[in-house]
């Protein structure tokens, strides 16, 4: 990671962490999802990550439209897209790690899953799915309002489709029932591994589709020299 | 380390004599930027760079005191930015027509033109931000771009911007701070460290935007009316500062609307619903 990303890394925790009441809600979203279920340790389980996917994602996408104007001016400077992207990235997977872990100490507190590794899992892999997809909507859509919208539209249908369907395995969030199958009810260690796998494959894409569209947004035009 | 810095001191002192500067000054200019390391407690080197480079900064900054109100530019330099018939239209309706313009380094071109006449879309195509219609557009050098409005983050202060925008010149963050304030302090301005930009007026975020613009040392200059919201004295100071930097060898483009500044730049572009020199 460059000394620039580094920075640009610094400067957006710095930025989000003076976002008070974002992040109060970005703690409150995931946590209302769990109390919301907690009568059933495995539905709030599986709300808890899913809602702290979305509280991620939705940090990313508003940080990267937020930031846009700024982006543009660091690269006239002289900034790579890639050091603009990657800082901003690892800027919210660590807010999103942090949230993830005081979860999970709320989770082995509160409830009592056998085996417990499943729920860490679970919680990293909705983080770092997360990041990636809010930056890659943040990119290709330039307002706010239909970025959220959009997100909206991709975590309603991961929460409602069928996880057996093809629908729901296209979408970026299958690994936490597959997780899930793993953690609360007993399955297998494949399921654990299939969802690893899956969120690989989803980190992979996501950042792929985030890196192409930050590019193109923040794209230069090649000027000839005189 | 003492000796370090009477070293650097010494070979600041001797540069800026050779750079032309009288050698009392030399000697006052290499004390106090010793004195500015020591306060920050880096070395001398490590805030300020080489001692010959800093000197050409400090000759770049001495420029405008010793130019006061003196339209003429020194002999013009290498080209660094050449517009040939550039147009511009968003579906059918054109924005810019056939824009010619030349700036070469220590120049000034000013943009001028009513609202809606193109003159933010012209300098965003200088910067390369926007692609031209059609035309051609050729640039040399590192660019400064002040955009009109926009371009800060609101919950980060002046001197995190310079850090930001430091970092991508290799700057370290201490050297990033003391480069911004030394600029910020030939617009009026001494940034409090604690002040977010959104708490700052209309007239000192754009001079967080100048600043921002220069702190990479660009050799052109992109200004879009950077000087709305300041006060008389800071308007002075820029336009002060404009010829200062065109006396120091960069091409500076500012789009305007007062026309008494015009009998000073080297170019005048007027904008209308198509254009020319």
């Amino acid at each position: 990671m460059s000394a620039a990303a580094r920075v640009v890394t610094e400067m957006t925790l710095r930025e989000l962490g003076r976002r008070r009441t974002v992040l109060i809600l970005l703690v409150l979203l995931p946590l209302s999802f769990y109390l919301a279920r907690r009568d059933l340790p495995g539905q709030s389980l599986r709300m808890l990550e899913l809602g702290l996917g979305w509280a991620v994602s939705t940090l990313a996408l508003f940080s990267t439209v937020a930031a846009r104007d700024l982006d543009q001016r660091l690269r006239v400077a002289g900034a790579r897209v890639r050091d603009i992207a990657l800082g901003r990235l690892v800027a919210v997977v660590a807010i999103g790690l942090v949230l993830g872990v005081s979860y999970a100490v709320l989770v082995a507190l509160d409830q009592d899953f056998h085996p417990y590794d499943g729920v860490l899992v679970g919680l990293g892999v909705v983080v770092v799915v997360g990041a990636p997809l809010g930056m890659a909507l943040g990119a290709i859509l330039p307002k706010e309002l239909e970025g959220a919208l959009a997100l909206m539209v991709v975590l309603a249908v991961q929460m409602l489709a069928d996880p057996a369907e093809l629908l729901a395995k296209v979408l970026p969030f299958w690994a936490v029932p597959e997780i899930g199958y793993y953690t609360v009810d007993g399955a297998g260690q494949d399921y654990l591994w299939r969802g690893v796998a899956h969120a690989g494959v989803s980190v992979a894409v996501l950042c792929t589709v985030a890196a192409v569209a930050a590019a193109a947004r923040l794209r230069l035009v090649k000027l000839p020299e005189p | 380390m003492r000796d370090h810095a009477d070293e650097w001191a010494r070979h600041l002192d001797e540069a800026l004599v050779d750079l032309g500067i009288q050698p009392a000054v030399a000697q006052r200019l290499a004390a106090e930027s010793v004195e500015e390391a020591r306060v920050s407690g880096v070395a001398p080197r490590d805030l300020f760079g080489p001692a010959v480079l800093y000197a050409r900064q400090l000759q770049g900054a001495l420029l405008p005191a010793e130019s006061t109100g003196s339209p003429t530019a020194s002999a013009p330099g290498r080209t660094l930015l050449q517009l040939r018939g550039v147009t511009k239209r968003y579906g059918r309706r054109s924005v810019l027509r056939g824009v010619d313009l030349t700036v070469r380094a220590g120049e000034v071109a000013a943009i001028v033109g009513s609202n809606g006449s193109g003159k933010s879309t012209l300098l965003r195509i200088c910067a390369g931000l926007t692609r031209a219609s059609s035309g051609e557009v050729r640039r040399a050098g590192r660019v400064g771009y002040v955009p009109q409005d926009g371009g800060l983050a609101e919950l980060l202060t002046a001197h995190e911007h310079f850090m930001l925008f430091g970092a991508l010149q290799g700057m370290s963050a201490g050297r990033a701070v003391c480069t911004g304030e030394q600029l910020a302090s030939r617009l009026a301005w001494r940034p409090t460290r604690d002040v977010l930009v959104q708490h700052l007026s209309g007239g000192t975020r754009q001079k967080l935007n100048v600043v921002l613009g220069e702190i990479h040392r660009p050799d052109l200059l992109l200004l879009d009316e950077p000087y709305q919201g300041f006060d008389h004295g800071s308007y002075v100071d820029f336009w002060h500062q404009v010829y200062g930097w065109r006396d120091a060898g960069a091409g500076v483009v500012v789009v305007t609307h007062l026309m008494h500044e015009l009998d000073r730049a080297d170019h005048v572009v007027e904008l209308t619903t198509g254009a020319g020199e």
